[in-house]
């Protein structure tokens, strides 16, 4: 095609003629404006970019010492004489101990009202339906600040409640009895969770051994010895030394009321997390809802001429068929409620954006720091977004 | 023949358009070359004076029930409007938040902003501003309940203490604190609203921030009593008006203004009795403040470009400092005594050059 117009272009003799061939060729035209708009773009990044490299850029600022504290800290110690690093890097883990307990409670919560929501019962349904209606078409923030207020009218915490010495229940949090160890406690716990899930792994993979005929023990017995044979031996190893840790509430020597041990709930993290899976699980319901309701009638109808009770027709027919389209917008809901974490920010739950603004308050440098929390949020939902995808390939491979 | 037509139509209608923003820019440019540098003459031109102030703390700047702007801070903007155009009145309140308020000064919105503000480097340098002279000295306080028990920052081992997010009051806060050994749990709160019902329901054990603002908080508590503020204070804040750089005749009036108020109530001049003392001073140093004869003599002019009886306005429409500090911050249990707001002849810090 070029070297036909290539050709017609020579043959012309007058350089107006030659313009006119180019002028009422359609690709050369489409070509010559789709040129002029990319040469613009690279212009306008170009400026964008020196612009940029005008500013100061670079994270060095964050290498300085922090100089104030968080009220939350999980897994990692963190003080106001660690660098901004660490303050950052306790806020990223806020916000993912938050994201994941929040996306755990929301699935959960979605499904159960997603199954309501098509129940025959007419209570049942009307709950889930209200439940849907109502928090669906409320703003999220006003949730959070919601929950918060509402926490806070717990007890105060001269007038805890104690329930006998075993837990305390007050509005600077709800502390919770539990097996706790003094050294390597929770990478213990991090190593048994992984364990299960290889043991997990283990047993489908046993499974299938044995349905080509290979003569073996129960793979549901061997997986469990697995699992106990690890979660021993690295028992003995980390030098784990259980006991049970009991929350108390002590008074000290200036009248301070003083609450610990324990596993600690506090409202911040609370009104958070109740506002993020109760929004969240709406959305959920209405996916599960809908993607049951979008399979055949007849798949219900065999079901039942089978014999099947209600809750094997669910299980075994109805929910794995409809885990095909509930995945692709589930994982869309986990990103939102990962991303709507950042609202802790309006009360006082230490998250990677919450404290990303303090440091900016404090040392300017604002580009390179929303730069950052742009690539944290982009890794935690690629992440998901990950995870997900390979589910998704499982669950659709499912029956075919 | 018609699009043609349309296309005169096209034309026409731009080029009047175009000759309207012309116009309208041209109009700007001139008003804001007149209004650039000298801020004094345009208010006079103007006939009144804009004040940029705080709408919401009560005792420094707050809307009252009948609408009317009240306060310490507000006084010193009738203060500078009785000195200027002669009448206390004669002033347009500009409410600004926190954030807001020096954008609002370098773009002529405002003509000074009086406005809890304190005095920096940095804003005085970066930000463009001239900070006059100090009419209030505050400090990072911290509010606890009465029935609590503490007394000092020390007495607060373990305790859980709001504070606004981003500020230098949680940098000071946790500097003391840390400093000093003293364990303590910071929660953060981005707006003033949700720390208040965290505060009051018992969630963390005191609140800190500047103490005028602690005093203006417990005064809005439906039992103040049951709130105290501690001694100690974490911090400097100088609080003052402020005007644009490079404002001086400005700028000079509206310190001498606050000077004056400070001399005056160094010499014992009232709002009551400051027309007795100008038709008969008692001595030069009051005749030379209120702008008046001694003795029969002439009165000295200063040049300040307004009358050279300036104060006697000022001091009987408005009062001398320590009037203005009575009506509005003793209310608040911000007592003078022994604090850097007394007199310098006192222990305090409120101190004016002399005025001759």
């Amino acid at each position: 095609m070029i070297s036909n117009l290539l050709k017609q272009f020579k043959s012309q003799t007058t350089t107006r003629k030659k313009i006119e061939v180019l002028k009422y060729d359609k690709s050369f035209r489409k070509f010559f404006i789709q040129f002029l708009f990319s040469i613009f773009m690279v212009i306008f990044l170009f400026y964008l970019i020196s612009r940029a490299f005008s500013l100061e850029l670079g994270f060095g600022h964050l290498s300085s010492r922090a100089g104030f504290g968080l009220s939350h800290t999980f897994i990692v110690e963190y003080t106001s004489n660690d660098s901004r690093w660490g303050a950052y890097f306790t806020g990223v883990v806020n916000t993912i101990r938050v994201s994941l307990v929040g996306i755990f409670f929301a699935t959960l919560l979605g499904i159960v009202m997603g199954l309501a929501r098509l129940s025959k019962n007419f209570l049942i349904s009307k709950i889930s339906a209200g439940y849907v209606e109502f928090l669906r078409n409320t703003p999220l923030l006003i949730q959070i600040i919601f929950w918060q207020l509402v926490l806070l009218q717990l007890p105060q915490i001269s007038n805890a409640l104690t329930f006998g010495g075993i837990s305390v229940w007050s509005n600077r949090g709800i502390l919770l009895p539990i097996i706790s160890s003094v050294e390597n406690g929770s990478l213990w716990v991090l190593i048994l969770l992984l364990t299960l899930i290889a043991s997990l792994f283990l047993r489908s993979y046993l499974h299938k051994f044995k349905e080509e005929n290979v003569r073996i023990f129960s793979p549901n017995l061997l997986s469990v010895i697995f699992f106990l044979i690890i979660g021993i031996v690295t028992y003995f190893i980390l030098g784990i030394d259980l006991r049970s840790d009991v929350p108390t509430l002590q008074v000290n020597e200036y009248g301070t009321y003083i609450q610990s041990g324990g596993f600690a709930l506090t409202p911040e993290f609370a009104a958070i997390l109740f506002a993020l899976v109760l929004y969240t699980g709406t959305f959920i319901t209405e996916i599960v809802r809908g993607s049951i309701q979008s399979l055949p009638i007849g798949q219900t109808e065999a079901a039942q001429a089978l014999g099947l009770s209600t809750y094997q027709r669910i299980t075994l027919v109805i929910l794995p068929q409809a885990l095909r389209s509930i995945i692709p917008p589930l994982t869309n809901q986990y990103l939102n409620l990962t991303k709507n974490s950042s609202l802790s920010v309006a009360i006082a739950y230490p998250d990677v954006f919450m404290v990303s603004r303090t440091i900016m308050n404090n040392a300017g440098h604002a580009l390179p720091m929303l730069f950052l929390i742009l690539i944290t949020f982009l890794s935690l939902s690629l992440f998901i977004s990950l995870f997900m995808n390979i589910l998704n390939r499982r669950v659709t491979r499912i029956g075919t | 023949m018609l699009n043609y037509r349309n296309k005169a139509i096209v034309v026409i209608s731009l080029l009047f358009s175009m000759f309207v923003i012309f116009a309208c820019t041209a109009e700007e440019t001139s008003s804001e070359s007149s209004s650039g540098s000298n801020t004094l003459a345009t208010i006079i031109d103007r006939g009144e004076l804009v004040c940029g102030v705080n709408d919401n703390l009560t005792g420094f700047g707050v809307v009252n029930s009948a609408g009317q702007f009240e306060g310490f801070d507000i006084d010193f903007c009738k203060a500078v409007a009785a000195a200027i155009l002669g009448d206390a009145g004669k002033v347009e309140y500009v409410p600004l938040t926190a954030s807001a308020r020096f954008e609002a000064l370098a773009a002529n919105e405002i003509d000074i902003l009086i406005r809890n503000t304190t005095w920096t480097a940095s804003r005085d340098r970066d930000l463009g501003n001239d900070f006059t002279a100090p009419t209030f000295y505050d400090g990072q306080g911290m509010m606890v309940k009465a029935s609590s028990g503490y007394d000092s920052i020390e007495s607060m081992a373990g305790s859980t203490v709001c504070v606004l997010q981003g500020t230098t009051t949680e940098l000071n806060l946790d500097d003391r604190f840390t400093g000093s050994g003293i364990a303590y749990t910071p929660l953060t709160f981005e707006t003033n609203d949700p720390l208040q019902a965290a505060y009051e329901e018992g969630r963390c054990d005191g609140w800190t921030t500047d103490k005028s603002g602690l005093a203006s908080k417990r005064a809005g508590f439906s039992t103040p009593s049951d709130h105290v503020v501690l001694a100690e204070t974490l911090s400097k804040e100088p609080l003052g008006p402020l005007t644009r750089d490079n404002d001086s005749e400005l700028y000079d009036v509206v310190q001498w203004v606050v000077f004056g108020m400070m001399q005056a109530e160094e010499s014992g001049i009232t709002s009551s009795n400051v027309s007795s003392m100008a038709s008969n001073p008692s001595d030069p140093g009051i005749a030379r403040l209120l702008g008046v004869g001694f003795d029969g003599g002439e009165p000295s002019d200063f040049g300040f470009g307004i009358n050279v009886d300036f104060m006697q306005n000022v001091i009987s429409q408005v009062g001398n400092y320590g009037e203005v500090y009575e009506s509005h911050l003793v209310p608040l249990g911000l007592t003078r005594e022994g604090s850097l707001n007394a007199q310098w002849t006192e222990g305090g810090l409120i101190y004016a050059p002399p005025f001759r």
